[in-house]
């Protein structure tokens, strides 16, 4: 009788739950990150800079910040577009090879008719460049890559240059050699996220198809992809949002200048750039403010096209 | 998760036995002071040490004392440190404390403002009680209400420091904040063996009468050239030399930016350098530069202080590729000088008697001032001391194949101004040669790089006007 | 099965296991490389390096191991076992509340539901440079400097961590299983507990190694709240070595700071890593 009301009234009771659930991640949430963001968003409406040990404002500016943001310079380049389009390409160049590595590498692993050796060796040494702090990881590329270091002596040494390059100079080799270390650290933490994913899918699905004779591709693309699609989501999106916050990569590649002709200059770099010494809160959280409202947007049309996509596919022959 | 959490503490336990057997290091709360004091008072401690005076805190506490018994160091690197490890005692019952930020993109700037912003409301054991200053950025405190006048706390005799170490920490009205422990005239420091091959002469008094005027460098770096050698390493290593006698500061009264003849000076040569082939693209602290140290190396001359020698000549001593004894120096083209710590004394600070006596001590005690020129290669900031080992016929440094540094720098600190100084320079002088670097190496052109310089100044310094 | 396997089939078998190997065994290479250099690099006095490159080993290794390990102004024992608290501590607490908002917001209906998930969605965004700078002024207020509870609990929220969670009870828990464990009288905090955890332990494990390794290396925050020598973290002693002055500017030592600052994950990782494959292998997923 008394489970039996339970029962009855379960959406109301269990709600209750719900709320407690969720409270601790609220409280933390609000006291130690939605403070500060509002009151970064409210800061972007003022004049709030610091010159040398002199406090300039806070005074209420309206857009102003805004306006500057968004003014085109002399040669008619505004800003922070170019630094939004920085970003972009140098986390497109990172990675689109990155998720398609890392979900090549996931199906090898979890694959039962390659039937890998050595899977752990591998799985351990594709994650270790995540292991390495990106201040280490880049000194090192640095070193390797200066005009006195082992890449140009072999260059000279082959004869494939008659003078030392600069790689760090130019524009190209440096969005490569900072897609490259992106690459690096973040394919194999892609590869165990995904990894984990298909792991998590029902073994019987893919003996099932199997048995009915589908190929490893039909497997990968009728049950694997489908299945797979929450995570997968999952992966682009912070993929994206990870990339849309590039920072310290190529701030200490470039020792925060973003070199050539700031040509490797991110959003976040730009944003630090007025934060480190000015403490500009003003213009600051006018930058913050337009990278939120950019990462939003990406990230909603991403999860709503890839999660539709997927989602109603094996939905849909489930009913056939 | 159980075993998760099982296999954490485990490994958290090997940890701390690792850590050199120390007891109970497992409290991450926020110690007491005066609990850490006495054990952050001999830092190799063992844990019987550390006990046995945290015994004796509550009784040490109780005597009146008026000053503090922390004393909050905050600074950049750990060269002062060593020198004040070695050199100064402190009394017994205060504890030291060194709050080092890397200096890296104005990391220790940002640290120290938050720092001297706080203090009015820190408590007593949290204040700053001295901090450590650059040339560069000297001003910005110094101007300020954050630093006290050092005369008041008792730091009066001024007789043998230099005059420009004092003008340094001295705010516009000439009330003196602090002082340095070092005097850092900066000299042209060349090869021997290639001045002799280019000039004839390796002799410091001949090589200086062929370079003692931009035009007639400009000239030997020509010749230079045509003997297969490199003028100097980097594109900015002239930089100090022409920037130190500018006529007017980076801004004017208006907060405007305005370009000095020097700097212009510094622009139109370095364009010439790079053209010509007579230096290289290189970073003053760039490995590419450093690695022209060595005995193969091509550079002719370099620029700096008494404390480059140390901090960046390894290359030169190396054993086996460098040319220890091949160098000498002069006093180049144009009196100036690079670098120097200031030793400055913060509003508010508890420890008022300690500081003053520590600034005395680097200043005015001779045997420190003695030590510091013999055992640490510095050129330090007493005139009488200097003076002692300038005339010492027996002085003379090995690495400048017996040379008495101490005599050339003493004679060059007379030419030393103090001027045109503003609260931004560090950053304005870094940020210039780092987007001009550009142009040099061809990347950009000058305008370019000249509005990339101006946007780095937008967000450096919102309150400079730029072009 | 074998038998049953046509020859073709088996030469596009071994075609197909050789180009993986091949590809795998590259990309080692390539992430080995780093770790290659550096433990050379650890082998090498500062003149050795000063000197140049070179990708054979010296001598000099013990030497930069004890310089690290007993160095004065950097107590670097202490600060793994700093590191090692902070992260262990964040670690858990990131996996086990976000597991326990993203399994209240899976399974419960509320009114607010709706809403708390397109929150956590939408703020998942915003870059932590942000509010760093407000958080900072906070810890200021309320004088937690020189304390790790500001670096812990705030990893409670952890909005990419709770986000991953969802997707993955999305794939792997019915709910017939909670109504289930329902229907036993079981309490909800005991179903979480006893029931979804286990199954979500590949989740967990990947989770903790990732949370782990962030807070390991985080040195942004850290370096502004701490700067008792007592509670300094690895990254910060490591930035405070390279700031030495040159004299001191021994490269060998830094080397192997940096070795020795990676060894810690690497161990957790490896342990860690082999539970994804056993809370698979448990057979626990299915359902």
């Amino acid at each position: 009788m008394n489970e039996n009301r339970k029962m009855r009234r379960r959406g109301v009771s269990y709600a209750k739950w719900g709320y407690i659930f969720i409270l601790p991640f609220f409280v933390s949430y609000i006291i130690f990150t939605l403070t500060p963001q509002i009151m970064t968003i409210y800061n972007s409406f003022f004049e709030n800079y610091r010159n040398g040990l002199t406090q300039v404002g806070p005074n209420f500016v309206g857009l102003k910040n805004y306006v500057k943001l968004f003014t085109p310079d002399k040669s008619g380049t505004v800003d922070v577009l170019k630094y939004f389009g920085n970003t972009v390409l140098l986390w497109v160049m990172g990675a689109v090879p990155q998720i398609l590595v890392a979900l090549l590498l996931a199906v090898f692993f979890t694959s039962y008719r390659l039937n890998l050796k050595g899977q752990q060796f591998f799985k351990t040494v594709i994650y270790m460049p995540n292991l390495i702090m990106a201040s280490a990881f880049s000194m090192l590329f640095f070193t390797l890559f200066s005009p006195v270091g082992p890449v140009n002596q072999v260059l000279l040494a082959a004869g494939w240059a008659d003078k030392a390059i600069d790689f760090l100079s130019l524009k190209v080799p440096v969005r490569v050699l900072i897609s490259l270390m992106n690459f690096l650290m973040w394919f194999g933490n892609t590869t165990i996220l995904l990894m984990a994913g298909i792991q998590g899918i029902d073994q019987n699905m893919f003996e099932a198809a199997e048995i009915d004779g589908a190929s490893s591709l039909q497997v990968f693309f009728r049950v694997t992809l489908p299945l797979l699609a929450p995570i997968l989501v999952y992966t682009v999106i912070t993929a994206m949002i990870g990339g849309l916050q590039m920072f310290d990569v190529p701030q200490i590649l470039t020792n925060g200048k973003g070199t050539p002709d700031r040509a490797s200059m991110t959003l976040v770099m730009y944003l630090n750039n007025y934060l480190q010494t000015s403490k500009n809160y003003g213009m600051a959280g006018a930058v913050s403010v337009v990278l939120f409202l950019v990462s939003s947007v990406l990230s909603l049309f991403v999860y709503n096209t890839l999660s539709r996509q997927y989602k109603e596919a094996p939905r849909k022959r489930d009913r056939i | 998760m159980k075993k998760i959490i099982a296999m954490l503490l485990a490994l958290v336990m090997v940890l701390a036995l690792c850590a050199c057997g120390e007891t109970a290091p497992a409290a991450p709360k926020t110690e007491e002071p005066a609990a850490e004091a006495p054990a952050a008072e001999a830092p190799a401690a063992e844990a019987p040490a550390e006990e046995a005076p945290a015994a004796e805190a509550p009784a040490e506490e109780a005597p009146a004392d008026s000053e503090g018994k922390v004393l909050n160091i905050y600074a950049w690197n750990e060269e002062f440190k060593g020198f004040f490890e070695k050199y100064y005692t402190v009394p017994e019952g205060v504890t030291v404390n060194w709050i080092i930020t890397p200096s890296d993109n104005g990391a220790y700037q940002q640290k120290l403002d938050e720092a001297l912003l706080n203090q009015a409301t820190a408590a007593d054991d949290e204040k700053v009680d001295m901090f450590l200053a650059e040339a560069d950025y000297i001003q910005k405190y110094v101007d300020s209400d954050y630093t006290q006048d050092i005369t008041a706390m008792g730091v009066t005799d001024f007789s043998n420091t230099y005059k420009y170490t004092v003008q340094a920490a001295s705010d516009a009205n000439g009330v003196v904040k602090g002082v340095s422990f070092q005097c850092c005239p900066s000299a042209l420091i060349y090869r021997r063996s290639i001045a002799k091959d280019v000039l004839g002469t390796e002799d410091p008094a001949e090589v200086q009468a062929l370079l003692n005027s931009w035009d007639k460098f400009n000239a030997v770096a020509a010749d230079a050239k045509a003997k297969g050698y490199l003028m100097t390493g980097s594109f900015a290593e002239t930089y100090r030399v022409f920037s130190n006698n500018c006529t007017m500061p980076w801004v004017d009264e208006n907060n405007n930016l305005q370009f000095d003849p020097q700097i212009e000076a510094w622009i139109d040569q370095t364009e010439e350098f790079v053209k010509n082939g007579y230096t290289l693209t290189a970073g003053v602290w760039d490995q590419e530069k450093n690695d022209q140290m060595f005995a193969d190396g091509k550079v002719m001359c370099f620029f700096g202080p008494a404390w480059y020698f140390n901090f960046c000549m390894g290359n030169a001593m190396d054993p086996e590729k460098g040319c220890s004894g091949d160098w000498a120096i002069c006093e180049g083209p144009a009196a100036h000088f690079w670098g120097g710590t200031w030793l400055l004394a913060p509003a508010g600070t508890d420890n008022a008697s300690l500081v003053a006596d520590i600034m005395n001590t680097f200043i005015n005690n001779e045997e420190v001032c003695s030590k510091l020129v013999s055992e640490e290669a510095q050129f330090s900031n007493n005139m009488a001391v200097n003076a002692k080992f300038a005339e010492d016929p027996n002085y003379g440094s090995e690495f400048l194949g017996g040379q008495n540094d101490v005599a050339v720098f003493s004679a060059m600190t007379d030419n030393i101004v103090w001027q045109n100084h503003t609260v931004y320079d560090q950053l304005l002088n870094e940020g210039l040669q780092n987007n001009l670097r550009e142009y040099f190496q061809g990347t950009v052109d000058k305008e370019t790089a000249l509005a990339n310089f101006y946007k780095y100044i937008n967000e450096t310094y919102p309150a400079i006007v730029t072009p | 099965m074998d038998n049953r396997e046509s020859r073709k089939g088996r030469i596009q078998l071994i075609i197909a296991r050789t180009v993986a190997y091949a590809i795998l065994i590259f990309l080692s290479i390539a992430c080995l490389f780093s770790f290659y250099m550096l433990i050379i690099n650890a082998t090498r006095s500062n003149a050795q390096l000063q000197a140049g490159f070179t990708l054979a080993p010296k001598n000099n290794f013990f030497v930069n191991l004890k310089n690290a390990w007993t160095d004065a102004s950097i107590d670097i024992p202490r600060g793994m076992l700093n590191s090692f608290l902070i992260a262990a501590v964040s670690a858990v607490l990131t996996t086990y509340f976000s597991a326990l908002t993203a399994y209240g917001i899976h399974v419960y209906n509320f009114k607010l539901k709706r809403f708390a998930f397109y929150f956590i969605m939408a703020v998942m965004m915003i870059p932590p440079q942000v509010s760093a700078v407000g958080f900072i002024q906070l810890v200021n207020k309320f004088h937690l400097t020189n304390n790790y509870l500001p670096l812990v609990l705030p990893s409670i929220a952890a909005p990419v961590v709770f986000f991953y969670m969802k997707q993955y009870l999305e794939s792997v828990l019915p709910m017939e299983m909670v109504e289930a464990a329902r229907m036993d009288g079981s309490g909800e905090f005991r179903t979480f507990n006893h029931i979804v955890l286990p199954i979500m332990k590949p989740a967990l494990a990947v989770q903790m190694i990732f949370s782990f390794v962030s807070s390991w290396n985080n040195y942004f925050i850290p370096a502004l709240l701490l700067d008792k020598k007592e509670m300094k973290t690895v990254p910060i002693m490591i930035a405070q070595l390279r700031s030495a002055d040159y004299s001191k500017f021994d490269m060998g030592k830094v080397y192997m700071f940096i070795l020795l600052a990676i060894l810690p994950v690497l161990v957790v990782y490896i342990i860690l890593s082999k539970s994804i494959i056993k809370g698979v292998t448990a057979g626990s997923v299915k359902g």
